[in-house]
C-alpha cells in the first residue's frame, strides 16, 4: 500500500532565464511502512522533493497526495494541522531550542497541539535513544548524535505516521553517521512508521528498502 | 454543525449580558440596603438568584450536548472502521479534538491491518518458499534417479560404478546441505524461531562461528585473524548470532582464493557493535549490493563456486531479527567487507 503518490509534480523557482527547474515531472509512489533513501548529486531536487512531500513548498504542477489527501486542497492553517498530526521532521541541524530542556524539546510538539503525551511511548523512546539520563539537560550539553537523537524522539513524539528526515547526518563522522541512520531505521519499523531519508552516503542507502536515484529534478530509473 | 454554532454564538453574548446584569443587582441592593424596603431587596436578590440559575442551567445543557455529540462522533468512526470503510468527514487537516482523536482512531485500525496484511504476505511467501524448494531439489533428484537406472540396467566396470556412486555421492550431500538450509530458512521466515536475546561475550559467538569454517579455511590456505576484544559483551542470541557470522565467513572462504587472508574486527559503537569480515576474494559489482542478499541469488561469476544462495539470505534474516542490519562495501578482484551491526 503506498502512502506517498506523486503524479508529474513539477516545482520551477523564479521566472524567465532565472528559472530554476527543481523538479521537472516526476511520478513515483512510497510504500507505506518502509524505509525508502532519496539519493542524488548536491541540486538534483531532493530536498525540494522531501519538502514538497512536508507541505513546504506549493508545487508549480503536478499531484501530491500523502495519506489519500491531495495536499493542493488545504489551506495554509490545514497544512500546518496536516503537519503536526502526520509527519515527523528531522533536519540536518537539528532545530532544537536552547532554552528547553531535552525533555521540553521532545514533548514541544505535543505542547503545540495541546494533546498529553503518552508516557510509556516517551519512556520507550528516550530510552530507545539513549536519552532517559539525559532528559534535564540542555541541548548544548550533548554531543550532536545526540542532539540528533533529541530530534528524532521529538519527531517520533506525536506518533506521525511519516517521518522526513533531510540528510539528519550528514555533519556526522562515518561512525556516528552509521549510528544514529541504523536507529532512526530500526525504531521506525518498531513502530511501523514509513520512513523517508535523503542522503548522500551510499552506505545508508544501503539501509533502505527502496532507493529512489534524483538526478537533474527527475527520477533516474 | 451551523445551527449549533448558531446556538453557541447566542449563547456566548447573552451570557455576560446576564452576568453583568446579576452583578448590577447585587451591587444595587448592597448599596441601598439601608434606603430600599425589605421587599425590595428580597426582590432583587431572588433576581439575582434566577439570573445566576439560568445561565449555569444552560451551560450545563450546553456541555452534555457537546458530550453527546462527541460522543456520537466518535461511535460513527467507530462504525465506520468496523465496516472497514474510513470514518466519513474524517479531516486530518482540522484543528478540532474529533478530528484528533479520529486519526489516532485511525492510525490503530492501521495497525491491526497491518497485521492482517503481514499474515497474508507470510502465506504468499510461504507458497513461493514451496516453489523455489521444488526448483532447487529437482536437479539433484533427477540426477539421483538417472545414475540409479544407469546402475541398475547396465553392467558397468568396478571404475565406472565407483565413479557413478561418487557423483551420486556428490549429489545426496548437496540435498542434504539444501536440507538444512531450507530447514533454517523456513523457520525464519515462518517467524518460528524464538530469539533468546542475552549479554553474552562476542569472542565467544565469533569462536563459535569460526570454528566452523576453520577446517574448509586450512584447506585453502586461507588465514582468519580475528580482532575481538575477549571482554566484549553485547546484546544477542549466541546460537542465531554465531550461525549468521558462520554464513559470512563459510561465504568469505568460498568466494577467496587460495592463500588469501580473512579478517574479522569489532568495534563498540554508541548504538551498535560492528563486526566487519574483510575477504580478499572475487568482490561484488556495486549494483548487485541488494541482490547478494536475496533468497537463492547466483552471481554470474559464483556459478562454479558451491552453494546454492541462502547464506547471506539467512545471515541478513537473523540479523534483522535482532534489531541490526548488515551492509556490504566491495572492489572487484579486491575483496569484500560485510558489516554486522548489531543493537547493544
Amino acid at each position: 500500500m503506498d502512502i506517498v503518490t506523486i503524479q508529474n509534480l513539477k516545482k520551477y523557482f523564479g521566472e524567465g532565464a532565472g528559472q530554476v527547474k527543481a523538479l521537472d515531472g516526476i511520478t513515483l509512489s512510497i510504500e507505506k511502512g518502509k524505509f525508502t533513501a532519496i539519493v542524488g548529486a548536491s541540486g538534483s531536487g531532493k530536498t525540494t522533493l522531501l519538502n514538497s512531500i512536508g507541505g513546504l513548498h506549493r508545487p508549480t504542477e503536478g499531484k501530491i497526495a500523502v495519506d489519500g489527501i491531495n495536499l493542493a486542497e488545504l489551506s495554509e492553517e490545514q497544512l500546518t494541522v496536516f503537519r503536526r498530526r502526520k509527519i515527523g521532521f528531522v533536519f540536518q541541524d537539528y532545530n532544537l531550542v536552547p532554552e528547553l530542556t531535552i525533555k521540553e524539546n521532545i514533548l514541544f510538539p505535543l505542547a503545540l497541539d495541546d494533546s498529553a503525551p503518552d508516557k510509556v511511548f516517551f519512556h520507550k523512546i528516550t530510552k530507545f535513544l539513549g536519552l532517559d539520563d539525559k532528559l534535564d539537560r540542555f541541548p548544548y550539553m550533548l554531543s550532536g548524535g545526540g542532539q540528533q537523537c533529541t530530534a528524532i524522539a521529538r519527531a517520533l513524539i506525536t506518533k506521525p505516521s511519516i517521518i522526513l528526515a533531510d540528510e539528519p547526518t550528514g555533519s556526522f563522522d562515518a561512525k556516528t553517521s552509521q549510528n544514529v541512520a541504523g536507529l532512526l531505521r530500526s525504531i521506525t519499523q518498531d513502530f511501523h512508521q514509513t520512513l523517508i531519508l535523503i542522503t548522500h552516503n551510499p552506505e545508508l542507502a544501503q539501509l533502505a528498502d527502496h532507493v529512489i536515484r534524483l538526478q537533474d529534478g527527475c527520477v533516474v530509473r | 454543525m451551523k445551527a449549533a454554532g448558531a446556538k453557541r454564538i447566542s449563547l456566548n453574548l447573552i451570557l455576560p449580558v446576564i452576568l453583568f446584569m446579576t452583578a448590577s443587582f447585587l451591587f444595587l441592593a448592597g448599596m441601598l440596603w439601608n434606603y430600599l424596603s425589605p421587599a425590595a431587596i428580597r426582590l432583587l436578590l431572588l433576581t439575582s438568584g434566577i439570573l445566576i440559575f439560568l445561565p449555569a442551567f444552560f451551560m450545563e445543557r450546553r456541555r452534555k450536548r457537546q458530550q453527546a455529540d462527541f460522543a456520537n462522533e466518535i461511535c460513527a468512526s467507530l462504525d465506520a472502521l468496523m465496516d472497514g470503510r474510513e470514518p466519513e468527514d474524517y479531516a486530518p487537516y482540522e484543528d478540532s479534538q474529533i478530528s484528533k482523536v479520529q486519526g489516532r482512531l485511525l492510525g490503530y485500525y492501521e495497525l491491526v491491518q497491518e497485521s492482517r496484511r503481514q499474515s497474508e504476505d507470510d502465506k504468499q511467501n510461504i507458497q513461493e518458499l514451496v516453489s523455489d524448494i521444488s526448483h532447487q531439489v529437482k536437479t539433484p533428484v533427477a540426477n539421483l534417479l538417472m545414475f540409479t537406472d544407469i546402475l541398475k540396467r547396465h553392467e558397468l566396470s568396478a571404475e565406472k560404478r565407483a565413479e557413478f556412486l561418487a557423483t551420486m555421492e556428490a549429489q545426496v550431500e548437496k540435498l542434504d546441505f539444501l536440507m538444512q538450509s531450507l530447514i533454517k530458512m523456513s523457520r525464519l521466515e515462518a517467524g518460528t524461531f524464538a530469539l533468546h536475546m542475552e549479554t553474552g561475550s562476542l569472542h565467544e559467538t565469533i569462536a563459535q562461528a569460526v570454528s566452523g569454517v576453520w577446517t574448509k579455511a586450512t584447506q585453502k590456505n586461507i588465514s582468519i585473524d580475528v580482532q575481538c576484544d575477549s571482554q566484549m559483551t553485547v546484546n544477542h542470541d549466541v546460537k542465531w548470532t554465531a550461525e549468521a557470522l558462520f554464513n559470512l565467513l563459510d561465504n568469505a572462504v568460498k568466494y577467496t582464493p587460495e592463500g588469501g587472508n580473512i579478517r574479522v574486527s569489532v568495534r563498540p559503537w554508541q548504538f551498535f557493535t560492528r563486526i566487519d569480515i574483510s575477504d580478499t576474494g572475487m568482490g561484488i559489482a556495486a549494483g548487485h549490493y541488494h541482490d547478494v542478499f536475496k533468497r537463492f541469488y547466483r552471481a554470474q561469476e559464483a556459478a562454479n563456486t558451491e552453494g546454492v544462495g541462502l547464506g547471506l539470505y539467512l545471515a541478513r534474516g537473523i540479523i534483522t531479527r535482532q534489531k541490526g542490519y548488515i551492509s556490504v562495501k566491495s572492489e572487484i578482484g579486491k575483496g569484500t567487507t560485510f558489516s554486522v551491526f548489531l543493537l547493544n
